[in-house]
């Protein structure tokens, strides 16, 4: 089953974001809760972790590229 | 109300009732003076613990011996010294997980990381960051100094020159990273870098401002004060080895 990476609602709705480092490769597997990638605004790093135990099994957004909260920036499968 | 996604380790409701109501009275962790990277190895596994709701809110004050820290969004290009000059200086340099560029870090700045929860204090992490600039600017006050916001230029001014910094990291709703206050810093290395990527930007102290050297001691107190009404919490004194008890019989 898959299941939506998405950068987390603790900046305000109208955030962007930077993704600033993936920190886990496509095919990788992680923990529920673990962190999948760092996003940055000026002065605020928020961290994406996992939504389930499973494989990081595509990147939407890639480091550099900006995001709105809630936007999916990647997919999981567990 | 902001809500945020249960944490990953599935803290009961009940659990999280429980300690947000003995969060109340949180820990006031002072440092002193100490080297970056074992303050922010305290700070992270302080924040595992936080994440599984075994310690209440904590606050982590300390000061740091001289280094240069660069944030997520900064680059060594805002390094104006060759790495010769940092050597003899004994300036280290190191990149760490905060938001934000480049700055300096030295005895008699004060750097203070609440480790808070999000949606205890109701706050997004931008409404979060401003606090944290109102927290300075209140503390600056209790001196007869009146300082502000600037528009893009995240910290607080007096004048045209930067006396205090923030930068927060949030992990699961729970932050970390904080407030700097340059108290009685020697501002001198700044001129080595492009502070915050800006060029030739004015830093000051408390002690410029006033001419004469301020009491860290009284600075701590006021801090203390100013955080728990705005964050209407009690934080009582802890000391590591205590705390690391804690976090021991906790099993993190």
């Amino acid at each position: 089953m898959n299941y939506d990476i998405v950068i987390p609602p603790t900046a305000d709705g109208s955030a962007e974001v930077t993704i600033v480092s993936w920190l886990k490769e496509v095919g990788s597997s992680a923990k529920k809760g673990e962190d999948l990638a760092e996003a940055s605004t000026e002065k605020i790093t928020l961290y994406i972790t996992a939504p389930v135990d499973g494989t990081l099994q595509e990147i939407y957004v890639q480091v550099g590229e900006k995001a709105r909260v809630d936007q999916v920036v990647g997919v999981m499968t567990g | 109300m902001v809500s945020y996604a249960r944490n990953p380790h599935e803290v009961e409701n009940s659990t999280r009732i429980l300690v947000a109501k003995k969060d109340q009275i949180g820990y006031w962790l002072d440092l002193g003076l100490s080297p970056y990277s074992s303050a922010f190895a305290i700070q992270e596994r302080i924040l595992k613990a936080r994440i599984k709701e075994r310690v209440p809110s904590t606050v982590i004050l300390q000061e740091n011996f001289s280094l240069f820290t660069i944030g997520r969004t900064g680059s060594r290009s805002n390094i104006l010294a060759s790495a010769d000059e940092l050597q003899r200086l004994g300036i280290e340099v190191l990149e760490v997980n905060r938001g934000g560029d480049i700055t300096y870090h030295g005895p008699g700045q004060l750097i203070v990381s609440p480790l808070l929860y999000l949606g205890d204090i109701d706050l997004n992490a931008n409404q979060y960051l401003h606090r944290l600039e109102d927290v300075l600017i209140n503390l600056l006050s209790t001196y007869g100094i009146r300082t502000n916001k600037k528009k893009d230029y995240p910290g607080v001014w007096w004048n045209q020159a930067k006396v205090g910094g923030v930068g927060i990291a949030v992990k699961h709703g729970y932050t970390f990273h904080g407030l700097s206050l340059n108290v009685n810093l020697d501002l001198a290395p700044f001129a080595l870098i492009n502070p915050c990527g800006v060029s030739q930007m004015p830093v000051t102290s408390l002690h410029e401002i006033c001419g004469h050297e301020i009491s860290m001691k009284e600075v701590k107190q006021r801090l203390h004060e100013i955080l728990t009404k705005v964050f209407s919490r009690r934080f009582r004194d802890v000391s590591w080895n205590e705390l690391q008890g804690v976090l021991v019989s906790g099993g993190t």
